[in-house]
Formats: C-alpha cells, sequence, structure tokens
C-alpha cells in the first residue's frame, strides 16, 4: 500500500489525468476510482485538490473533445468502428443514433454515469453535428457532475482512503484480469467467425486491374459490382465504385432472388 | 453465401481505396440510396 501511496505522491497528478483522458476517449480504465482515489489524496494533503479537480476537468474535456471532433469530421466512419464489435453494425449505428436523438441534447449531462453509452456520447454528438459550442456547455455540465460526484466522494470519505487505495489496488487486478478475459473472448470469437465463415477463403479475389479490364473492354454486361461494406451510407456525398449497386451484408436473403446468376459478381468495401 | 447459393462471387482485393487508388471511377451515392441519420444542426 505504501507503494500505492508514494506513487499517488509522486505521480498522482499525471495519473488520475492519464485515467480520466484515456477513458474519455473510449479505453476501458477504471477513471472513476482514479477520482476517488484523487479526491481522497487531496484532502489528505497528498495532493492540492482543487488541482485534481481541475485536471480531471481539463482530462475530460480534452478527450471528448478529440472524440468529438473525429466524429464530426469523420462522418459516421467513427461510430461505424465504435459498432463494429456489435453484431449487426447497422443496426448498432442506427439505434444509437435514433436513442440520442430522441433522449437530446441534454443526455450528454448525465451520459458518463451510464456504461456504454459514456463512450458513444460524445463522438455521437459530433457525427449528429451538434454546434461545438453546445457541446462544450453540456458536456463541461457532465464533466463538473461526474467529477464532482467521484472526487467529491473521495473528497468527503478521506478517511478511507486506506480502504480506497486497497480498492484501487484490486481494482488493477481486476483490470488485468477483465483485458485477460477479454483478449481470450475476442481470441475465440476471431476463431469462431474463422471457422463458421471458412467458406470464405475460398471466395476467389480479383485485382482491381482485372476489374477495370473488364470494364474497358466493354463486358459490363456481364458483371455486377457490389458494395457490401458492412453500414450503409450516411453522408450526402458519399461515393461507390461507378455502376456498382448496394449488398447490405447483414440482409442478404432478399438481394440473392433478384441477383443473376449467369453473371460475375465482383464484392467490394471500403 | 452467394458462392454457397450458386452465384459467381468475386472479392476485389483492396476494395474501393484500392480502386481509388487506381484510378477507377466513382459516383455518388443515389439520394434515394442514403439513410439519412437524425442530426442536430
Amino acid at each position: 500500500m505504501d507503494s500505492i501511496l508514494t506513487l499517488i505522491a509522486h505521480h498522482g497528478y499525471w495519473l488520475i489525468f492519464l485515467a480520466v483522458f484515456l477513458e474519455s476517449v473510449g479505453f476501458p480504465v477504471p477513471a472513476a476510482l482514479a477520482m476517488i482515489a484523487g479526491g481522497a489524496a487531496g484532502a489528505s494533503g497528498i495532493l492540492n485538490a482543487p488541482w485534481v479537480f481541475a485536471l480531471c476537468l481539463i482530462a475530460m474535456l480534452l478527450g471528448d473533445f478529440l472524440v468529438y471532433f473525429f466524429g464530426r469530421h469523420m462522418g459516421w466512419l467513427l461510430l461505424g468502428f465504435l459498432c463494429k464489435v456489435s453484431a449487426n453494425p447497422e443496426t448498432c449505428i442506427l439505434r444509437s443514433a435514433e436513442s440520442f436523438y430522441k433522449r437530446g441534447k441534454t443526455t450528454l449531462v448525465i451520459a458518463k454515469f451510464i456504461p456504454g453509452l459514456s463512450t458513444m456520447a460524445a463522438p455521437l454528438a459530433g457525427s449528429m453535428k451538434m454546434r461545438s459550442s453546445q457541446f462544450l456547455l453540456y458536456d463541461f455540465s457532465g464533466a463538473v457532475l461526474y467529477t464532482v460526484a467521484y472526487a467529491g466522494l473521495g473528497y468527503v470519505f478521506h478517511n478511507f482512503l486506506s480502504v480506497i487505495v486497497h480498492g484501487f489496488q484490486a481494482a488493477g487486478h481486476l483490470v488485468e484480469y477483465v483485458v485477460l478475459l477479454a483478449v481470450i473472448g475476442y481470441i475465440g470469437y476471431r476463431i469462431w467467425v474463422y471457422w463458421t465463415h471458412r467458406i470464405y477463403r475460398v471466395v476467389p479475389r480479383v485485382q482491381v486491374e482485372e476489374v477495370a479490364r473488364r470494364i474497358k473492354a466493354e463486358e459490363i454486361a456481364q458483371i455486377i459490382l457490389a458494395d457490401v461494406r458492412s453500414h450503409g451510407y450516411y453522408d450526402a456525398g458519399a461515393e461507390r465504385i461507378l455502376g456498382s449497386i448496394r449488398l447490405e451484408p447483414n440482409n442478404l436473403q432478399p438481394a440473392l432472388a433478384l441477383l443473376p446468376k449467369d453473371k460475375d459478381i465482383y464484392l467490394y468495401c471500403t | 453465401m452467394l458462392r454457397e447459393q450458386g452465384f459467381n462471387a468475386y472479392v476485389i482485393t483492396g476494395g474501393l481505396s484500392a480502386w481509388r487508388k487506381a484510378g477507377g471511377a466513382v459516383e455518388q451515392v443515389p439520394q434515394d440510396d442514403i439513410v439519412l441519420l437524425p442530426t442536430f444542426s
């Protein structure tokens, strides 16, 4: 425990800043525990309490604004990336956007307390083109609430610092186990995907030059170009290969009836 | 799945990015195909 206290005393500000920032940009880091420990350390005089509060706020706002900025400038790509782990990325994107829109902008104020939404809220706000000033206002309110709740908890109950530090230490081990389990789960999932979709390995691949050659040779009538990106087109100005059609990979069955079997179908994604 | 159903399906290596790099022609997605998600603007 002494080593942890020494660590907090020497590197506390950086550790808290890093934990809060990483959580804000989407990493599974126990920032709430870091803030509780920071608040308690502040009350015990190990760290400067106002500095701890300020650092938490700055780290959170920086992290949130970064993902908001990416969301705003990358359109729905960032959300598409975050939804990739979902079984159905299309549904994940549509539901997340609709749910956020229905609940309104004030969702940002409480989003940090809701697991899952805390990661999605800032990039969603960006993708949904919320104005920067509005985002900063609501996000700042949410960040203040979150910091006061957790750092304040540590500050008020600083007498339980040792218990909290033990908890922090245990949480560190817990995170290790969770990460290990997540890695094992992910490897298992990839093996399962590889096994169930092993037929895909026999799908022949062609180079773009071959497709271009066939188009130039006026064989366009014998081929179909199909865009099979895992999510749809959400941005006005989205582009695709000239003359291609859209095939929704999560809903292929209805499209199959319309596809001719005497043509070569060239599939592509991003 | 397409192969299983008897379609002559092929995968373009590198996808749209490789197509663009090779100087292939692209087009704007037709308005009807665009799903407009709600925005705050």
